[in-house]
């Protein structure tokens, strides 16, 4: 058994005799005896070696596919050796939330890159320090919007997921939730109601490209707020948040240099107008000067938070995911402007060259609207068959929504050859 | 230190991508980005240099001593990290199809077996992704609760006036008001004023144990008994659960819902500030109100079920996996034994560094503490002026990471020491040292420590103007 402590037994009986005790239980003794364990029912203890063996054993029980071809939130895409190599830093790892500016602004600083590329990306004013995942950065985006109106309004083709989560969030604070019909796909604010904020996703989880900028002004006009949750690979060559008018930018930013995980750790971002500064919930982190003049990162805004306002804070988070901030922060850097582009551009191109395979072999798309790196096919009665077919193959299909339709992805990490395989063993389905 | 965006220069990138195997789809202009994308551009050699030099300005437990009450900084295995990092683990989709995913649903069902065992609960979920988040999950189970059994009068929770600034938050985040109730003289829950507030319109008291002083909550039993008969559900704050581990199980001391702190109690390294992980488990009268999906063994094989009624999801998948499985790591490691003089261990290493300190550091007087303890430095303050602050900085020059200043709100000039079990004595008695050299320091030169650190990486900040003329990227 391996227990990580660094006592030896003669200094713990040395310490035992400076606090004025005879043993450890002693310790303990404003414990009502009868409600102490006598042992807890668990494994023995292992070494190190054992540890590690077991859990080789039990890794085994996943499958990790060759090439996947599934989305629906969570993305496979390249990450950088450089990326994994930097966020394994110990003092990054072990540091904990950087209270403490005069030795944290390391990493302090790293946030505010963070923050500065995640308004670069959106256009937006300001961002936080980050959110525990998309889908949680949505919900905390909604309620920015209910100050006056407690009505967000959304469709039916966000991610499920996310609309799961949104209920969870919005109906227990007495928020009302609608969900309207989304048309071929696509969302449509047809409604008569009074909200406070509408909940967009573009791309949305059918991989269409939503007229943003139109349902925004609606919005507007109705004296409610925006809220735009977008894949942030799409910033590389689709318009902004700003450009599109929206008040509050959320999204998962899993694909920036995430590894899918089985779903997390994941890192939502979330970011907005300078208006809406004062609300935003989570940790943001500012510039200043320290008492000699020179330049210093510290948490700033904190009159939001819940350790100063308890419970008058704008939300209750206090961790949330720093270390994946700085995965994303050294992903963008890595990557930059031009190599985000491209791993839009591929994912993209990609998506449209495994659509256009699948019709030809009888597929159908089963929406008209422009598509980004997420389509979806129409084969009646033979979506699991494909899904089986190409896990014989090793290969991760699309999501079955329903018997007949698939929702596919892909990533620059498809090419011509994995794809014509994939349209060639559909092709057998069909 | 320049910023990345500083030392970028045009022309210049780190990571290149294999060249596009299929023609190349062009998008409406109507659509595309006009706005020009700012992004470093950097050789990767700009980047490693640029991030080592901030991880240089970083201070994590593998740099030093981290007393930082309330947040059990413990050395952190590097096994746990090489299992998680696994490709099996890590390159797995969520949405991947049963079979392919066995060993993460065994895995995350092994998971919540150990932690039901070590609370003393009936069912868990995973699914929340840090501490706050755990307690609003839990507190929406105690909502559905009440609403379920037709009583929907239980509007409130009540909080004690030494609690986490997180758990009144996460009441109105999970639609509660809060009512606070007093602390009495020896620092626990004042019993005649939790007479006073519990009603029928209470929902839950939420409580740690060990308390945020560091003490042991003698009276949990009565209190379970009168927030109980009234109707009300117990609530516990895992914060504190590193004291008691294979001690004293939350669920035996009549707690109906806790969320413990993976990143604290369970050895996952915090990152700066997460990921975290906050499960949450409870008795099995509120099993059926857990979020979907929950985990099932039906023969050999595991599986995602759901529940009707469940509160739904509280965030995207199924939690932040990747720290499950350090998580685990740590407790198969360390077996039931292992977990038991952990705890003790922390109890141990807390009560001799008061011990080395409590002469000059005032603190509950005549108690043993718990795995952490709570000084005040009032008194010093009033004699020299020099504050918990200024003794907090002054250890930064020491190369030791600040205790937890200024909480409980309830202790004036409080600092918060929570050694952890994985400290040696020569680092404890380095700490008294200090301290002690410290105290002597404030009555001597107390503009030496008013101005500290003097060997940081920056001087004080001014945190007024921060938050004044917010410059926020």
């Amino acid at each position: 058994m391996a227990d990580y402590l660094s006592l030896t037994n003669e200094e713990r009986e040395e310490m035992l005799k400076v606090i004025g005790v005879k043993t450890l239980d002693d310790l303990f003794d404003d414990i009502p005896s009868h409600l102490r364990v006598k042992n807890l029912n668990l494994p023995e203890g292992k070494s190190q070696q054992e540890t590690y063996e077991f859990f080789r054993e039990l890794a085994k029980k996943n499958n990790v596919y060759d090439s996947i071809f599934r989305g629906a939130g969570s993305y496979d895409h390249f990450i950088p050796s450089v990326v994994k190599n930097i966020v394994s830093r110990n003092e990054f790892v072990t540091a904990y939330t950087p209270y403490q500016a005069e030795l944290s602004q390391g990493i302090l600083q790293s946030i505010f890159e963070y923050q500065t590329m995640i308004c670069n990306l959106t256009g937006m004013d300001v961002s936080n320090a980050s959110h525990y995942s998309g889908a949680t950065a949505a919900a905390e985006g909604c309620l920015m919007c209910t100050d006056k109106v407690k009505k967000i309004v959304t469709f039916d083709n966000i991610n499920p997921d996310n609309l799961e989560v949104l209920k969870t969030y919005l109906l227990v604070r007495g928020v009302e939730l609608t969900v309207l019909p989304s048309k071929d796909g696509k969302a449509c604010l047809d409604t008569e109601e009074v909200f406070g904020g509408v909940y967009i996703e573009s791309p949305n989880f059918f991989g269409l490209i939503e007229d943003v900028a139109a349902l925004a002004e609606k919005a507007h006009e109705k004296g409610a707020m925006a809220v735009l949750n977008a894949n942030p690979v799409a910033y590389g060559i689709l318009k902004n948040a700003k450009e599109l008018g929206v008040d509050i930018a959320v999204g998962e930013a899993q694909p920036l240099g995430l590894p899918m995980s089985f779903g997390g750790p994941y890192i939502g971002y979330m970011a907005t107008t300078a208006k809406n500064m004062r609300k935003i919930p989570g940790r943001i982190v500012g510039e200043t000067v320290d008492t000699e003049g020179n330049k210093a990162y510290v948490l700033t805004l904190q009159a939001r938070e819940q350790h100063i306002r308890r419970e008058k804070a704008s939300s209750n988070i206090c961790s949330n995911e720093a270390l994946c901030a700085l995965t994303v922060g050294c992903y963008l850097s890595a990557v930059g402007k031009e190599g985000l582009k491209e791993v839009a551009v591929a994912s993209v191109s990609n998506a449209h060259y495994l659509a256009k395979g699948l019709e030809k072999k009888g597929a159908s798309l089963k929406y008209k609207g422009e598509f980004f790196h997420e389509f979806v096919t129409v084969t009646p009665g033979k979506a699991e068959k494909i899904n089986e077919a190409l896990k014989k193959a090793n290969i991760l299909g699309g999501l079955v929504l329903d018997n007949d339709t698939i929702l596919w992805c892909c990533t620059e990490k498809a090419n011509k050859k994995s794809m014509d395989k994939v349209i060639e063993i559909a092709g057998g389905v069909l | 230190m320049k910023t990345i965006f500083e030392i970028s220069r045009e022309g210049k990138r780190a990571v290149t991508f294999a060249p596009l195997t299929v023609e190349e789809y062009k998008f409406d202009e109507a659509l595309e980005r006009k706005e020009d994308l700012v992004l470093p551009a950097v050789a990767e050699v700009d980047l490693v240099r640029h991030y080592m030099a901030l991880s240089k300005r970083a201070f994590g437990v593998d740099d030093g001593f981290y007393p930082l009450g309330s947040c059990t900084m413990k050395y952190n295995p590097k096994v746990n990290e090489e299992v998680a990092s696994l490709e099996q683990f890590t390159m797995v989709h969520p949405k991947q199809d049963n079979d392919s995913i066995q060993g993460s649903l065994e895995l995350m069902s092994d998971l919540s077996g150990a932690l039901c065992e070590i609370t003393g609960m009936d069912a868990i979920t995973l699914q929340p992704c840090a501490g706050a988040h755990g307690e609003y999950t839990g507190l929406q189970l105690i909502k559905a609760y009440h609403k379920d059994r037709g009583d929907d009068k239980r509007v409130k929770i009540i909080v004690p006036d030494s609690a986490h600034g997180t758990n009144p938050a996460s009441a109105v985040m999970a639609g509660f008001q809060v009512v606070s109730v007093k602390s009495n003289d020896e620092k626990g829950v004042d019993l005649e004023d939790l007479k006073n507030v519990v009603g029928e319109d209470t929902a839950a008291l939420m409580l740690t144990n060990p308390t945020t002083l560091g003490l042991f909550e003698k009276n949990i039993e009565k209190i379970s008994e009168i927030v109980h008969n009234a109707g009300g559900l117990l609530y516990y704050d895992g914060a504190n659960l590193n004291a008691v581990m294979g001690v004293v199980r939350p669920g035996d001391m009549g707690f109906d819902v806790v969320h413990l702190n993976l990143h604290k109690t369970f050895s996952t390294p915090h990152g700066g500030g997460g990921p975290g992980s906050g499960p949450v488990g409870c008795k099995a009268a509120l099993k059926k109100f857990l979020p979907n999906p929950v985990i099932v063994k039906n023969g050999e094989k595991y599986e995602f079920v759901n529940s009707e009624k469940s509160i739904g999801k509280v965030t995207g998948n199924y939690g932040n996996f990747g720290v499950m499985v350090k998580a685990l790591a740590y407790i198969y490691t360390l077996g039931g034994e292992g977990l038991k003089n952990a705890s003790q261990t922390a109890v141990l290493n807390a009560n001799y560094l008061k011990a080395g300190l409590e002469d000059l550091y005032p603190t509950e007087e005549g108690r043993h503490c718990m795995h952490e303890f709570v000084c005040s430095l009032q008194k010093l303050k009033d004699e020299t002026g020099v504050s918990a602050m200024d003794i907090a900085k002054s250890m930064i020059d020491g190369r030791i990471h600040p205790p937890t200043m200024y909480f409980p709100l309830i202790v004036h000039e409080a600092l918060m020491f929570e050694p952890t079990e994985t400290e040696n004595k020569a680092t404890l008695d380095n700490a008294i040292e200090l301290l002690r050299g410290l105290y002597k320091k404030a009555f001597e030169n107390p503009e030496e420590l008013h101005s500290a650190p003097h060997t940081g990486q920056i001087k004080r900040p001014d945190d007024v103007r921060a938050a004044r003329n917010p410059i926020l990227k």
